[in-house]
């Protein structure tokens, strides 16, 4: 044994081996700076993200508190406070697939709507209003409240990153798809669809459409209108009613 | 292509051989070809088709009676039938493939393509890369040949081997070169072949044994050595892939002689050079000059510009329901806690105002009045335990006092 250290002691090392040691220890180093840094980095962003939380809550309190006076004035003064049209809608798809004409069918597709029971987000626009009264029979849609928006984006919402459909587990998901319009957090992107932001275009299309579950409790008639007794169509503030069955 | 530092192979000497200072012979170029064993057995294969003799049926099996067939209207099938009569064979079935006594199917022809061309090229590549083969140790000892005594490979011995006229005198030779335990395999291994081949004149069959080269036309060696079972003789001019690579295996075990050695180069050329036998033929070159991948993925070259390993392994984030789990709530909204410890807080404070408001405007019973209604309360609630004994059980039964 003490005949092998003294050899070992004269043993040429190759020179590649020793330029292999050395370039592992520049990418452990490297790797270390990386990893601190993106823990610098993370631990920032938590802190961005829960002001802006803060900041969305007291925003959606003030909005609800708004509301409720202005209600309040306008009845003083013996008139009616009518609120702004909506500018979102929620769209369900509640028919199947079989037996469709095929205008009808490319605009379901076109809406994101290819399943039974599929929902998406959309703006209120002449365009999509002009589509959905195309689809009616095949859908119902309606204004869906920050409850409704939050628990769909938190427990089904998956999201479009690189074509593949990506779950919402963490908010670097959130991030990757929309950190270039500054939407780096889940209530940044609720705050963006309920509000209907600038980049509602983006945010939308980057979440991969609802799939709902078939409504506890049932539907009332697929086949008619909202208004005939039905489901099909426009049922305005009802649809929250709908979405908590399906979600 | 290192023919600067070619190796030398040493020549051994016989008994009787007078004592040489050689150093040996250069190892000729042949034995650094590429061993191709795709290219052997194709060449092998093809090759073994041309020393075949046609097999054939006769040409006038099965056809040789007069039979017709008898129609319809017989109750019998249709397939020609013998003539005649008085005999068993009337009116049996002939010419047909399923008839006894018939013509088989498509009967087999003696202008079947029995043999087969080889590119020329091809054929000398093939044994090329054969004799090649010889000289790894490895590959001769993996096609079975022992080996293990032999001093040196390749096995080279001096030209008074060639001289050698009598057969024990061979053996003697076999034995002193180590090289005796592979033909002794081969006269042990002698055996009756199984299956047909035994009553067609192919009745013995015995493993292979050492071969031969030797490089003098006419030498004496071919008669000393041809009645070993296994062992074979060649001229290096004339050397055979069937001889090198038996059944298409590379790594014949092949014992030179010193000038056969000598002319290997002359006759397979080198990798620059044609050779000068066999017109315009040049070695084939390797595909990979450097074949020890070990070293080319090590080396300086690669690893400079090599990332750095990665092992993590990215596996699936686990998904929890963030409307029901509170870690999964937290990670995507730290505000979260903050939020529903207020809104609890909020809720505690509300109800208590609550309370307070109302009790402020509930009128307040006097300290006597609050006294009896408490007494009251509380007889109430002894009127119900005691009715709990069991001693008024029959009585309450009696009663008909439901609890």
């Amino acid at each position: 044994r003490p005949q092998m250290s003294s050899e070992a002691a004269k043993v040429v090392v190759p020179e590649s081996v020793l330029l292999k040691r050395k370039r592992e220890e520049l990418w452990a180093a490297e790797k270390k700076t990386k990893a601190v840094e993106e823990k610098k980095k993370s631990s920032e962003n938590i802190k961005v993200i829960y002001a802006r939380a803060k900041q969305y809550a007291e925003e959606y309190d003030a909005q609800d508190k708004e509301l409720v006076q202005l209600k309040r004035e306008a009845r003083m003064k013996g008139g009616f406070y009518v609120s702004p049209e909506a500018k979102l809608l929620f769209v369900v798809r509640i028919r199947g697939i079989n037996a469709m004409h095929p205008k009808t069918k490319k605009i379901l597709q076109l809406l994101r709507l290819r399943q039974i029971f599929n929902g998406v987000f959309l703006k209120v626009n002449k365009a999509t209003i002009n589509m959905l009264r195309r689809v009616e029979p095949y859908v119902a849609y309606g204004y869906p409240n920050l409850k409704s928006v939050r628990e769909l984006i938190y427990k089904r919402g998956y999201g479009k990153l690189n074509k593949q459909r990506i779950p919402l587990t963490n908010n670097k998901v959130i991030e990757e798809g929309l950190g270039k319009h500054n939407i780096i957090c889940i209530e940044d992107l609720v705050h963006e669809i309920l509000t209907v932001g600038p980049h509602f275009k983006e945010a939308n299309n980057f979440l991969w459409p609802f799939k709902l579950k078939a409504p506890l409790g049932g539907l009332k008639k697929k086949r008619n209108h909202y208004v005939e007794g039905g489901d099909a169509g426009n049922r305005e503030n009802y649809i929250n009613q709908l979405v908590r069955r399906m979600n | 292509m290192a023919t600067t530092a070619r190796p030398l192979v040493s020549v051994k000497a016989l008994d009787g051989d007078m004592a040489t200072d050689a150093a040996g012979v250069p190892m000729p170029h042949v034995m650094k070809a590429p061993i191709r064993p795709d290219v052997i057995t194709f060449v092998h294969r093809l090759v073994s088709c041309n020393s075949r003799q046609p097999y054939a049926v006769s040409r006038k099996a099965g056809h040789q009676t007069s039979a017709e067939s008898w129609g319809t209207g017989r109750a019998v099938s249709r397939i020609p039938r013998v003539g005649g009569g008085g005999t068993h064979r009337a009116g049996q079935g002939a010419f047909g493939n399923m008839c006894r006594g018939g013509r088989m199917f498509a009967p087999t022809r003696i202008w079947r393509k029995w043999h087969r061309r080889v590119n020329v090229r091809l054929r000398r590549v093939a044994v090329a890369s054969a004799l090649a083969a010889t000289a790894v140790p490895a590959i001769v000892t993996a096609r079975g040949h022992r080996i293990e005594s032999v001093p040196e490979f390749p096995l080279v011995v001096s030209d008074s081997a060639e001289g050698i006229e009598k057969t024990a005198q061979a053996i003697k030779v076999l034995k002193q070169l180590g090289a005796y335990a592979d033909a002794e395999k081969a006269k042990q291994s002698v055996g009756i072949r199984p299956g047909k081949g035994k009553m067609r004149n192919r009745r013995y069959i015995n493993r292979k044994g050492p071969l031969i080269v030797y490089g003098t036309e006419g030498s004496k060696i071919v008669k000393a050595f041809r009645n070993l079972p296994g062992v074979d003789v060649a001229n290096v001019e004339r050397l055979n892939l069937l001889d090198l690579a038996p059944g298409g295996h590379l790594g014949r075990f092949v014992i030179w002689t010193e000038s056969a050695f000598k002319k290997l180069d002359e006759v397979y050329g080198s990798f620059e050079a044609s050779s000068s036998k066999k017109k315009g033929f040049v070695l084939p070159r390797p595909k990979m000059t450097n074949a020890d991948l070990g070293r080319l993925i090590n080396s300086d070259e690669v690893q400079s510009v090599v990332k750095p390993i990665n092992k993590e392994v990215k596996r699936r984030e686990a998904r929890k329901n963030p409307l029901k789990n509170a870690a999964a709530v937290l990670k995507l909204n730290p505000y979260f806690g903050t939020a529903r410890r207020m809104a609890v807080l909020a809720e505690a404070a509300r109800v208590k105002a609550r309370k307070e408001k109302i009790n402020s405007k509930r009128t307040k019973l006097s300290e006597e009045a609050s006294k009896i209604k408490a007494a009251g309360k509380a007889w109430y609630q002894t009127m119900i335990s005691d009715s709990d004994y069991t001693e008024f059980d029959v009585f309450s039964k009696w009663l008909g006092v439901s609890q």
